[in-house]
């Protein structure tokens, strides 16, 4: 361990400082101190005469010590005792006491910076975990927790205010030091003097005591704080403001039952974590309405399906109900002027507002090439020249079939996308198309297959949330999926069992988008 | 040189464990060795790499899958842009070996245009 600057000079001038009773220089020896003997011996002191014969047996054992001194340098991390075995006056009190003196200031300066870097590196690990969260309840919670202990408060709340799906504001709060129940007799704060300030944004507000506040008690019918209210005296008050809008998103407020508990030091930690919690809300917040922004623009692009003569359409849509990757999915049901059916339904690879953006413009596409009634193929070849030339690299899955009433066949074409299923009454269910193409963006030919679609037959179409994930292989899920069409063809309602359905193979819980089509051929009012 | 750099799901994401990938340089080949969940998390963290790659100026790229859990499309879709992407200079080698990588493939029929291999000592082979 390298000694800190300085610090050999002052053992130097310590040693010198031992002189013999005739005034000649002692001979004197050093003996260094580890942290934790520096801690025993000196305490909170930079210099110390050690006259404890204990002490010193113990540091320097059978040596008759006749005087020594002890200094710390570097807060404690660094000692030395100065001793000597000579004759000498009484210089060692003396000479500490001095050090100690020249050094008061000092020792001071570097017990507060060292203090001060304490807190700042406290305050800036919370800002790291908070920002580092999209979940509103624990970032909430997780904040009120830390500004109470920063503050030394008896307790600490967060009020703070979201906003409903309908776009009304409502306000929640969390209580951190006491348990909740002791707040949830009490109405919510109200916007009275004071704590105006805090709910406006106009300023932190702190009182060694807010019952002597000429604000306090203004308003009826509590004047001050509500029966059974925990004891307020200090009082400390800080807004939460988006740092992206300027609005005030909640505020925080520290209660102690003794007066003049909060100093400017707690008022500045108070403050640093409001501004990491407002940082944090805001991209919670923003994060909040990108999904809801994609999950809206998916669902209004999806169709309701047109009645089909003939046919029983139960088509569902899923935003992913984990994570950010709603938006990709999207499934499609078209009369044709021919009277033929198109069942479209694909996944556009990427998530969120750009993902549902590309898939409303593919699925317009797609859409008006099957309109022009070109073949599977010939759609499919399209629509990958298209997207090629507006999204650049793109990579997006879809099957194409169009149902003919007039043949009862059904002509398709897949772009890379998972088989679909097709049920003839009688038969164990089939797979179709499997791994014809490559996918749209991808590929450049897309074979075209014809089967037949009688009356009777089912066909699905779905999308790879409802049979992959993480956790479930998508081999695996093919198997499950296909083990349990049986029971949907049994059902009373087919629309029930699907969701019945859907629900099993996820485990309730799908992170991806799920899409699907399911066609009952019934066949009575066929052409 | 090895560099590692795993995605975490700090932010909210906590279905299923995150997936890596790391770069390491053999035998004039930088190989991408991905492990866990090859998904729209892992994706750009692959493309970065990938791009990284090629300005090693190595004679080959190899993406090996040995270690993926689950292949989703968007991870096909780094592979087909390593494979053909504008930055794409050393030809690309995939490591593949079991179903749960292969079939995804197989399904887009991405089979027909990568250059799979086994195992990476094959991939590495010249």
């Amino acid at each position: 361990m390298t000694s800190p600057p300085g610090f050999d000079a002052v053992l130097e001038a310590v040693r010198r400082a031992f002189a013999a009773d005739d005034g000649a220089p002692a001979a004197t020896a050093v003996r260094p101190l580890a942290p934790a003997e520096v801690a025993a011996v000196l305490g909170d002191h930079v210099a110390l005469a050690v006259t404890d014969r204990a002490v010193l047996a113990d540091l320097v054992p059978g040596a008759a010590i006749t005087g020594a001194i002890a200094v710390a340098a570097d807060g404690g991390r660094h000692g030395a005792l100065v001793y000597t075995t000579a004759a000498t006056g009484a210089t060692p009190a003396a000479l500490a006491a001095a050090i100690e003196a020249a050094t008061a200031d000092l020792a001071g300066t570097v017990r507060r910076l060292r203090s001060e870097a304490a807190v700042l590196d406290a305050l800036h690990s919370t800002g790291r975990e908070l920002t580092a969260q999209l979940d509103i309840d624990r970032i909430v919670q997780d904040a009120t927790d830390a500004a109470t202990k920063a503050t030394g408060a008896g307790f600490g709340a967060f009020f703070y205010n979201l906003v409903d799906e309908f776009g009304e504001s409502y306000t929640l709060y969390t209580i951190s030091g006491v348990p909740r129940e002791a707040f949830a007799r009490f109405p919510m704060p109200r916007n009275t003097e004071v704590f105006a300030p805090t709910f406006d944004g106009t300023g932190t507000v702190r009182s060694p005591d807010i019952t002597k506040d000429p604000r306090f008690g203004k308003n009826a019918p509590h004047h001050g704080m509500p029966e059974g209210h925990l004891p307020v005296c200090s009082y400390l008050a800080v807004s939460v403001l988006s740092p992206t809008s300027g609005e005030v998103l909640g505020g925080f407020f520290f209660g102690h039952p003794e007066p003049d508990r909060f100093t400017a030091r707690h008022e500045y930690l108070a403050e640093g974590i409001a501004a990491y919690s407002a940082i944090a809300l805001d991209n919670a917040r923003l994060y909040e309405r990108e999904r809801n922004l994609a999950t809206e623009l998916s669902r209004s692009m999806l169709p309701v399906a047109p009645p089909t003569p003939g046919l029983d359409v139960v088509t569902r849509y899923l935003p992913a109900a984990t994570g950010s990757k709603v938006g990709g999915d999207w499934f499609d049901v078209i009369r044709l002027p021919s009277g033929a059916t198109a069942f479209v339904i694909g996944d556009v690879v990427g998530h969120g507002v750009t993902a549902a953006t590309v898939m409303g413009q593919v699925r317009t596409a797609v859409r008006s090439y099957a309109r022009l009634e070109l073949p599977p193929s010939e759609v499919l070849r399209n629509v990958s020249e298209l997207i090629g030339g507006l999204f650049g690299e793109s990579f997006v899955t879809c099957f194409y079939a169009v149902h003919q009433p007039s043949d009862g066949t059904l002509r398709y074409a897949n772009a890379g996308h998972l088989p679909a299923i097709m049920i003839r009454p009688g038969e164990p269910p089939e797979q179709i198309g499997e791994a014809l193409a490559q996918p749209l963006g991808v590929g450049s030919v897309f074979p075209q297959r014809t089967t037949g679609f009688p009356a009777g037959a089912d066909l699905v179409l779905y999308t790879d949330g409802l049979v992959e994930s993480r956790t479930r292989d998508l081999t695996l899920g093919i198997e499950w999926l296909l083990a349990g069409i049986p029971g949907l063809l049994t059902a009373a309602d087919l629309g029930t069992a699907w969701d019945k359905l859907v629900e099993e193979l996820t485990g309730g819980r799908h992170d991806d988008d799920i899409a699907l089509i399911h066609v009952r051929h019934r066949g009575e009012d066929a052409p | 040189m090895s560099e590692r750099d795993v995605t975490g799901d700090a932010l909210g994401d906590a279905t299923g464990s995150a997936g890596s990938v790391a770069l390491e340089s053999l035998d004039g080949a930088t190989v991408l060795r991905v492990a866990g969940a090859l998904d729209l998390a892992l994706a750009p963290k692959l493309r970065r790499l990938a791009e990284h790659a090629t300005r090693l100026g190595d004679r080959l790229l190899v993406i090996d899958l040995t270690g993926v859990t689950f292949l989703a499309s968007a991870g096909m879709a780094e592979l087909v842009r390593a494979h053909r992407g504008t930055t794409a200079s050393a030809p690309l080698r995939v490591v593949a070996s079991g179903r749960i990588a292969l079939r995804p493939l197989e399904l887009t029929r991405l089979v027909d245009e990568l250059a799979i291999y086994p195992s990476l000592s094959e991939a590495l082979v010249r």
